[in-house]
């Protein structure tokens, strides 16, 4: 019982991981833009909903419409700096890591490199959880597998029944026939990258509300959301939820079972296997190649 | 050109030789012994780097890991077994190879592998491997390992000159294999791999060998150097160790200082550290990850190809300015200690390296080579003689596509084969067949006897095969005559980079590009490119050219120009499978005509014949165009 408990415990935090690497996952496939400063969004958007909810009041979940607001902007920028000087896709890696090392360095002056974490008094979620049964589940995972439920069902009707949305899957197949369609893919991927900003603003705002906030954790959670990203195929939405799932009951289980320190190693040989043998993810879709 | 690097190398191993005297003489703290054993600590790392993912192309964020193996190795057999510091540094270094060789072998073997993927997994091993050390109480188990100060040669003195004299060593080590590297074979596989690996493989280098060379010296500097370092730390925890510190400082500094050259990211370590250093002094730490990630970004967008490469267009004003400002600081002696000066002139000698220049940098003129060799021994091409190419039933699906089904045809020498047939009737695809690009999915090719199922691709140059691309696909790094000169080095028969570099002449010749051999691919016209990909076939030496639409998007001047040439390779004894559309080109130079249509071989035989065989008209013209044709 105790491993259905940590299997089902991890892939519910395991759609935390989901929901950072959604955008991630997005623009990588659609723009050929690997993000790696979307992690620092999502750093910033939960040291915001820490800041706004401490020093407010205001409900955690409430201030995610102002994390998601700033994070859409500054998606944005960055994108059409990346569509100013033409970024390549290997470039694009090194200038995000640039940005990220930046945002985090910038956080730590600004909060300090101290754990941090809303109060009990601020933040109802932090503590609370759900019984069902013998399985008690924590209300911030439950929340955050409600959100990436709705950011995937979102995304792919966007993606499916929107002219914007058909527009950037023309994109990620061929860009130069798009082009030739007459598709202002300027406009199209900064839109798109300001809409990752903003799921990187709610992932940042859902972590806050079940973890200690220090402003080196972007780099505890690159490895594994690029698992996901991956072993999701890049570009894929559903994959994405269906992989960080995957990832957190695995990860859940190795700690139960083996120990804590244990699943990164067996997370990223998971993604060396899913490289050898199924290298566009594990859960292909029609639409994506 | 050659021994200037020589002289570069020697001066910068002199030049540390002697810093101990001068530190001694001029009386200076050991501030500065330390201070520079961080810049050789630094330079050892990134050159290590520099060797796998500056040369060849392939970054990686996992510089940490070698690192930490060798900090480990030095912790664990020295500070907690009390094994000899030497033994431990030797070991470290083994492991971090053997690690290197690991990461090779899974990741060079995936198909999928694009250099993206390979950084994202190089970013995972650290974590692993962090995780693991903090996991096994062998290791680390969490508690961290004191190391206490080896025992050293009298003669030494301090601890610091000890310490100092062990990161000079490495750091010259270092440069020395990224030096030899440059000027010979395994420097010049990687940048090809940099540059365009599947068209390397195809001219005959074996790429998979030689990346796994690159990261092995990569894991073996990375972790010697590592190993010394942790003599130094005194203290070694598993945060303190794998952590971003390494990884990122290696990439800024390569980037910083120039990928192509050794001296790069010696360069890079030189800057970054001394900004480091004065930073921390002035009391900026906590702006230094903010200073270093604006610079790698500015770097990327502005000035990709480096400081080396700057500098090296004006050496003498830059060198110039770096001495003149540390003599005026120094005898002025108003402001400041040495370490500020040198700041100080570094930062001159930026911006007298980056000041517009009015005269666009030409490309510089080299030596003639003397030495020609004869290209191929006179044989009047026979009428179809052995035959070199055999395929029987060849057929290949790409998924539920037939692009070839059943094809046989075999290629002898003496003939210049004619291959049509309309679009998507599978004519580039056995061309990739032929070459060993892609693998059959029925049937079998035989190239000179040796059957191709399961032999990698430069073996199948190395058997004869030499093919061109209908898009030209030059190394764009390379002058025209190293383009030619790499295929001579990993031919069929190889030569080092100064023959190669001579005897590429000859090819160029060959298609009439001599008078272009210094140009980069990026300035010459795309007939021009179209010439090179078959002088850089020629001189692989095959048996067998395979022309992929050499035509294509030529004038008509151009055109009977082309044509002129392959009729001279044809004649020198090369067998040629020429794919092309224009059909009286086709008519004028085939000795044999083979149609394909549909994946199916339609007919073949003498030119006029095929050509008149009412199928052939019909597949080809289509049924209106039989009509129109007569």
């Amino acid at each position: 019982m105790s491993e259905l408990q940590a299997a089902i415990f991890g892939a519910l935090s395991g759609s935390l991981f989901a929901v950072m690497a959604l955008g991630l996952s997005l623009l990588w496939g659609f723009l050929k833009i690997i993000n790696l400063a979307h992690f620092g969004m999502v750093l910033i958007g939960a040291y915001l909903t820490f800041e706004v909810a401490t020093s407010t009041g205001l409900d955690p979940l409430l201030t995610v419409v102002i994390g998601a607001a700033a994070m859409f902007v500054l998606g944005a920028v960055v994108q059409a700096g990346f569509e100013r000087w033409q970024v390549s896709e290997f470039n694009s890696l090194l200038i995000s890591y640039g940005l990220l090392i930046i945002t985090v360095q910038v956080v730590s002056n600004v909060w300090t490199a101290d754990f941090q974490r809303m109060g009990t008094d601020v933040n109802p979620y932090g503590a609370n959880s759900i019984r069902i049964g013998a399985l008690s589940l924590p209300l911030p995972t439950l929340l955050a597998a409600g959100f990436a439920v709705v950011l995937v069902v979102a995304g792919k009707l966007v993606l499916e029944r929107t002219y914007a949305g058909r527009a950037l899957q023309a994109f990620g197949q061929d860009r130069e026939i798009a082009s030739a369609f007459g598709i202002d893919h300027r406009k199209l991927s900064i839109l798109l990258a300001g809409m990752a900003g903003a799921t990187a603003a709610i992932a940042g705002m859902l972590h806050a509300l079940g973890e200690s906030l220090h402003p080196d954790a972007p780099f505890e959670w690159v490895g594994r959301v690029f698992a996901i990203v991956i072993l999701g195929g890049i570009g894929n939405l559903t994959g994405t939820l269906y992989a960080g799932l995957l990832v957190g009951a695995i990860s859940g289980l190795t700690a139960a079972i083996w120990s804590p320190s244990a699943s990164p190693f067996v997370v990223f040989s998971m993604v060396v296997l899913a490289l050898v043998f199924r290298p566009t993810g594990l859960f292909p879709s029609k639409a994506v190649h | 050109m050659r021994n200037r690097g020589w002289i570069g190398l020697a001066l910068v191993a002199v030049g540390l030789a002697v810093v101990p005297l001068l530190v001694e003489v001029l009386d200076l703290s050991t501030f500065y012994l330390v201070f520079l054993s961080g810049i050789l600590f630094w330079t050892a790392q990134s050159t290590s780097w520099n060797i796998l993912s500056g040369y060849s192309g392939y970054f990686s964020f996992g510089q940490g890991a070698f690192y930490g193996v060798g900090v480990y190795s030095m912790a664990v057999l020295f500070g907690r077994h009390g094994l000899d510091w030497l033994v431990a540094l030797a070991i470290g270094g083994l492991l971090a190879m053997l690690l290197g060789l690991g990461i090779g072998f899974v990741a060079f073997r995936l198909r999928s592998l694009r250099g993206e993927i390979f950084a994202l997994l190089t970013l995972a091993v650290p974590f692993i491997l962090a995780a693991l050390v903090r996991l096994s109480d062998t290791i680390d188990g969490g508690q961290g390992i004191v190391v206490p100060v080896p025992e050293f040669p009298e003669a030494l003195g301090s601890f610091q000159s000890f310490f100092y004299v062990c990161s000079a060593v490495v750091g010259v080590f270092a440069l020395t294999v990224a030096f030899v590297m440059e000027r010979t074979r395994y420097g010049w596989a990687l940048f090809a791999v940099r540059d365009d690996e599947a068209v390397a493989e195809g001219l005959g280098v074996p790429t998979f060998r030689h990346k796994m060379i690159a990261i092995a010296a990569n894991g073996l500097i990375g972790g010697v150097s590592g190993a010394v370092f942790g003599l130094n730390l005194g203290f070694i925890s598993v945060e303190g160790t794998f952590n971003l510190t390494v990884p990122l400082f290696v990439i800024v500094m390569s980037v910083l200082g120039g990928r192509n050259h050794w001296a790069g990211p010696m360069l890079g370590a030189v800057y970054i550290h001394t900004l480091q250093n004065r930073l921390a002094d002035s009391g900026f730490e906590g702006w230094s990850l903010i200073v270093l990630g604006g610079i790698l970004i500015l770097l990327v967008v502005l000035a990709p190809e480096g400081l080396m490469a700057r500098m090296r267009r004006r050496p003498w004003l830059v060198s110039g300015a770096l001495v003149a400002t540390l003599l005026g600081l120094g005898l002025w002696g108003g402001w400041g200690q040495p370490v500020d000066w040198l700041a100080v002139g570094l930062a001159a000698a930026v911006v007298v390296a980056f000041l517009p220049s009015k005269r666009r940098s030409g490309v510089t003129a080299r030596a003639r080579p003397s030495a020609a060799e004869r290209l191929y021994e006179d044989e009047t091409p026979g009428e179809r003689g052995r035959p070199l190419v055999v395929a029987e039933g060849v057929t290949k699906d790409f998924g539920g596509v037939h692009a070839l089904r059943g094809v046989s045809l075999t290629v002898s020498e003496g003939e210049l084969i004619g291959l049509v047939g309309p679009n998507g009737s599978g004519k580039t695809t056995l061309v990739n067949l032929i070459a060993g690009a892609s693998r059959l999915t029925a049937g079998t090719i035989a190239v000179d006897g040796t059957n191709l199922a399961g032999i990698p691709q430069h073996r199948v140059a190395h058997l004869g095969i030499a093919r061109t691309y209908q898009i030209p696909r030059p190394f764009s790094t390379m002058t025209l005559r190293d383009n030619v000169a790499v295929a001579i080095m990993f031919g069929r028969d190889p030569h080092g980079l100064s023959e190669a570099r001579a005897a590429a002449e000859e090819f160029l010749s060959l298609v009439g590009l001599d008078h272009l051999a210094a140009e980069y691919p990026g300035k010459v016209n795309l007939h021009e490119r179209q010439l090179l990909e078959m002088a850089r076939a020629m001189a692989t030496r095959p048996s067998v050219l395979l022309l992929d639409e050499a035509l294509a998007g030529l004038n008509p001047v151009e055109v009977d120009n082309a044509v002129r040439v392959v009729r001279r390779i044809h004649d020198s004894g090369v067998a040629i499978v020429f794919v092309e559309h224009v059909l009286r080109v086709v008519n004028q130079l085939a000795t044999r005509i083979v149609v394909l249509d549909h994946g199916v071989l339609l007919a073949e035989g003498d030119p006029a014949a095929v050509m008149s065989d009412p199928a052939v008209v019909s597949a080809y013209l289509g049924k209106e165009g039989h009509a129109r044709s007569h």
